[in-house]
C-alpha cells in the first residue's frame, strides 16, 4: 500500500513537471511576445520591461526560476494588470469557484446516484424511460445552452432567482443546475448500467436465496459493487466541473477563477494563463489521486502494485 | 416446404441451399443500423443538416455578413401595431426604432425620425409614403407605445410572421437563417477536419504501440496516461492562444489533443488482432512491420475506429462552440454556431431567439451525431455494445 502511494506520488510529480514544461514552452513560442500591443513601444521601454520580468535571461534559467517560484507557491506577476500577481487572482477567485464546485459536486452525487438506482430498479418501465430520456438530453445539450435557457426562463421571465451574482444563496441555484447537468446525466447512466449488470450476478441470486429482503440485497450487496465504476469517473467529473465553470461563471457573472482564467485568455495575459493552468492541473491531478486512494478503500479486490 | 419441419430432400440442388439471402458485410451492417429508429433518424438529420449547411448559403438571397442596420433585431414572429391606414403595421424594435411592415409581414423600411421630444418622453416619426403625417413613440412607460398624430394610443396589434427574414435578423441586421446555415457549415467543417486528423494520429499511435508492444508500448502508453490526466479543455485553450489565427488555429488546437481515446481503442484492437493467424502468415511470407500494420491490422480494426471517430465529431463541435462562447473562437466576420450564441448573450433579455436558434442547431447536431455513433457501434461491432 505504502509503495503504491509513493509510486503514485512520484508519477504525480513527474506529470506536474511535464505540464509545467509544456505550458511554459507553449507560452514562450507565442509570436510577438507578451508586450506586443497595438501601439508600438519604444525599444528602450521594451528592454526595461524585459529586464524587469527577467525575460532577457536564457530560457532554461527562466524555466528554473519559474519552477523555484512554484515551489514557494509564487506564480509570478500579471503582465497585464500592473501590481497584481497571479496569486491574487487565485486567492480572490478560489472561494467562489470552490464553493460553486463543491455545491455542484454534492448536488451531482445526491441527484445522479438515486436517479440511476431508480432507473435500474424500474428497468424498462416509464420511470426508466423518463429518467434516461432526461439523461440523454443532459449529455447532449451543451452546458452554456442549459445555462442561458435557465437564465432566460427562471430569472428573466419568471423572476424566481436573481439574474446574476451570488450574494444571496438563491444565486447559486441556476449555476449549480447548469454546471451539474452533464455530470448528473452521465453518472446516472453509468449508475444504471452498472447496477443492472451487478443485479444479474450469481451472488445476488445467492443473497436472495438466503432469504434477505430486497432492500438489504440492493443496499448491502448490489450497491457496494455497482458504485465502483461511478467512483472511478469521479476524478474526470471533478475536472469537467472545473473547466465547465469557465462558461458558467461568465454567464452568471460569478467572480471566480474560471472568470479570471477566461479573462486572462481573451486579454492574452500570458503569465496569468500559465499560472492558472499549472494551478488547475495541480488541483486536478491531486483530485484524481485522492479518488484513486478512495477507490482502493472501497474495493478490497484491487491489488496495490 | 409446406410443413415447417419437413425433412429436406436428401439429394439434389436443395440440399445445401441457404434459405436466407446472403448478405455482404456492408449490407449486414446497414440492415442492423436501419433497424434502430434512433440511428436512422440521426442519419437522416445528419444528411439534412449537411445539405442545408453546404447548399443553403448559396441559395439564400442574403449573405452571412451583409449588415442591414435599419432592419436589425426583428424576430421571426412579432407583434405589430396596426396603423390608422389599412394594410400597414408598425413594429417597435428592442432598441426603439419603428419598422413599417405590410400585411404579409414583409419589412418595408425603418421610419425616419422627425423630432426627439425628450421633455414629453416621445419621439415623432414620419410615417406617410411622402413623409407626411407623424406617429409618436411614447417611452414614458416600461413598455413603449405608439400614439397617432392626435396623441391617441394605437392599441390594436396583430401577430405577424416575418416574411423578409424567415428567422429574423440579429443585432446588426444580418439574416439569421443564412448565418445559421453558414455557421453550421463552419462548425461541421471544423469538426470533420479535427475528427479526421485525430483519427489518423490516434490510429497510427495506437497501432504502433499495440503492434510493437514491450517497452515501446509501455512508454507510449505512459505518455497517453499523462496526457489524459490533464483536462484537455485547458490544452485546447492554451494551443489556441498560442496560434492566434482564427479558423486554422481552432482546427489545429482541436486536432492535437483528442487522439488519446482513439489511440487507446486502436491499441486494444491491435493487441488482440496481432495474435491471430493471418498476422503470423503475413510475417511468415516476409511482410514488414509497416505493411502488416497498415494493410492487415488497421483495416481489421476499422469498425471501432469509425465508431470512435463518429463520436469525436460531436465533442469537437461542442468544444468549438465552448471556445467560441468564451470568446476565443473564430474571428468575425466569419461565424460559427458558437460565436452566434456568444454574440446573442448580451441581448438575451430582449431578443432570446437570437440565442435559442443557434443553440437549437448545436443540440440537433449533437443529437444526430450521437445517435449515428450509437447506431454504428451496435451495428458495426456488436461486441463493443455496452
Amino acid at each position: 500500500m505504502r509503495a503504491y502511494i509513493l509510486k503514485r506520488l512520484l508519477m504525480m510529480l513527474v506529470t506536474l513537471l511535464l505540464v509545467t514544461l509544456l505550458t511554459f514552452t507553449l507560452m514562450h513560442v507565442v509570436p510577438g511576445g507578451p508586450f506586443t500591443r497595438d501601439k508600438q513601444l519604444p525599444p528602450s521601454v521594451l528592454e526595461a520591461l524585459e529586464k524587469k520580468y527577467h525575460l532577457d535571461d536564457p530560457l532554461p534559467k527562466q524555466f528554473l526560476d519559474y519552477l523555484s517560484g512554484l515551489l514557494r507557491f509564487d506564480l509570478g506577476p500579471s503582465f497585464k494588470y500592473t501590481g497584481k500577481t497571479v496569486n491574487d487572482f487565485i486567492e480572490s477567485g478560489f472561494p467562489y469557484s470552490g464553493k460553486l464546485g463543491l455545491l455542484t459536486l454534492v448536488f451531482v452525487l445526491l441527484a445522479s446516484i438515486p436517479m440511476g438506482i431508480l432507473a435500474a430498479l424500474k428497468n424498462g418501465r416509464w420511470q426508466d424511460m423518463l429518467l434516461m430520456g432526461l439523461a440523454t438530453l443532459g449529455v447532449t445539450i451543451p452546458s452554456f445552452v442549459i445555462a442561458t435557457g435557465l437564465l432566460y426562463v427562471a430569472a428573466f421571465r419568471l423572476g424566481w432567482v436573481p439574474t446574476f451574482g451570488v450574494e444571496k444563496w438563491q444565486g447559486y441555484i441556476l449555476p449549480v443546475l447548469a454546471l451539474g447537468g452533464y455530470s448528473i446525466s452521465f453518472l446516472a447512466r453509468l449508475m444504471r448500467s452498472s447496477l443492472l449488470e451487478v443485479m444479474g450476478q450469481d451472488y445476488i441470486r445467492t443473497a436472495r436465496a438466503k432469504g434477505l429482503t430486497e432492500t438489504r440485497v440492493i443496499v448491502r450487496h448490489a450497491l457496494r459493487n455497482a458504485l465502483i465504476p461511478v467512483v472511478t469517473v469521479l476524478g474526470p467529473t471533478v475536472a469537467g466541473l472545473l473547466t465547465g465553470s469557465f462558461v458558467i461563471e461568465k454567464i452568471f457573472a460569478i467572480p471566480g477563477m474560471g472568470a479570471h482564467f477566461v479573462n486572462s485568455v481573451t486579454q492574452r495575459d500570458y503569465t496569468t494563463i500559465m499560472g492558472m493552468t499549472v494551478f488547475y492541473a495541480a488541483f486536478l491531478i491531486s483530485m484524481v489521486f485522492l479518488v484513486d486512494l478512495f477507490y482502493c478503500l472501497i474495493d478490497p479486490r484491487i491489488q496495490y502494485k | 416446404m409446406s410443413q415447417p419441419w419437413a425433412r429436406a430432400a436428401a439429394a439434389g440442388a436443395d440440399r445445401e441451399r441457404i434459405a436466407a439471402t446472403p448478405h455482404s458485410f456492408g449490407v449486414d451492417v446497414w440492415l442492423r443500423f436501419a433497424k434502430k429508429p434512433t440511428a436512422l433518424a440521426g442519419l437522416i438529420a445528419v444528411l439534412l443538416l449537411l445539405a442545408c449547411a453546404l447548399i443553403g448559403p448559396s441559395l439564400s438571397p442574403y449573405s452571412y455578413d451583409k449588415q442591414t442596420l435599419s432592419l436589425a433585431g426583428v424576430p421571426p414572429v412579432f407583434t405589430a401595431v396596426v396603423a390608422p391606414e389599412a394594410g400597414r403595421y408598425f413594429y417597435i424594435t428592442p432598441n426603439q426604432k419603428i419598422i413599417e411592415v405590410d400585411d404579409q409581414g414583409r419589412l418595408l423600411r425603418q421610419l425616419p425620425m422627425a423630432q426627439d421630444l425628450f421633455m414629453e418622453k416621445r419621439v415623432s416619426y414620419r410615417c406617410g409614403p411622402q413623409d407626411e403625417g407623424l406617429v409618436y413613440l411614447d417611452y414614458s412607460a416600461a413598455k413603449p407605445a405608439l400614439l397617432d398624430e392626435a396623441g391617441n394610443p394605437l392599441a390594436a396589434t396583430r401577430v405577424l410572421w416575418n416574411r423578409t427574414y424567415l428567422l429574423g435578423t440579429d443585432h446588426l441586421g444580418r439574416d439569421i437563417l443564412t448565418r445559421l446555415m453558414y455557421g453550421a457549415q463552419i462548425s461541421l467543417m471544423v469538426a470533420f477536419i479535427a475528427a479526421a486528423v485525430n483519427m489518423v494520429i490516434g490510429t497510427l499511435y495506437g497501432g504502433i504501440a499495440g503492434y510493437l508492444g514491450g517497452r515501446v508500448d509501455a512508454i507510449m502508453m505512459r505518455v497517453v496516461d499523462i496526457i489524459s490526466t490533464i483536462p484537455l479543455t485547458l490544452y485546447v485553450i492554451l494551443i489556441k492562444v498560442c496560434l492566434a489565427g482564427g479558423l486554422v488555429g481552432i482546427i489545429v488546437a482541436l486536432s492535437s489533443v483528442y487522439w488519446v481515446d482513439m489511440a487507446r481503442v486502436v491499441r486494444g484492437q491491435v493487441l488482440s488482432l496481432k495474435q491471430q493467424e493471418f498476422v503470423l502468415a503475413a510475417r511468415t511470407i516476409g511482410s514488414g512491420t509497416r505493411r502488416i500494420l497498415l494493410t492487415h491490422l488497421i483495416p481489421n480494426a476499422m469498425g471501432s475506429i469509425l465508431v470512435t471517430a463518429t463520436m469525436l465529431i460531436p465533442s469537437a463541435i461542442f468544444m468549438e462552440a465552448f471556445m467560441s462562447f468564451i470568446g476565443i473562437g473564430i474571428a468575425p466576420p466569419m461565424a460559427s454556431l458558437g460565436t452566434m450564441c456568444n454574440d446573442a448573450t448580451e441581448a438575451l433579455r430582449s431578443s432570446p431567439y437570437q440565442l435559442f436558434l443557434p443553440a437549437l442547431i448545436i443540440c440537433l447536431i449533437m443529437f444526430a451525431f450521437n445517435f449515428v455513433g450509437d447506431g454504428l457501434r451496435d451495428s458495426l461491432d456488436p461486441q463493443l455494445k455496452r
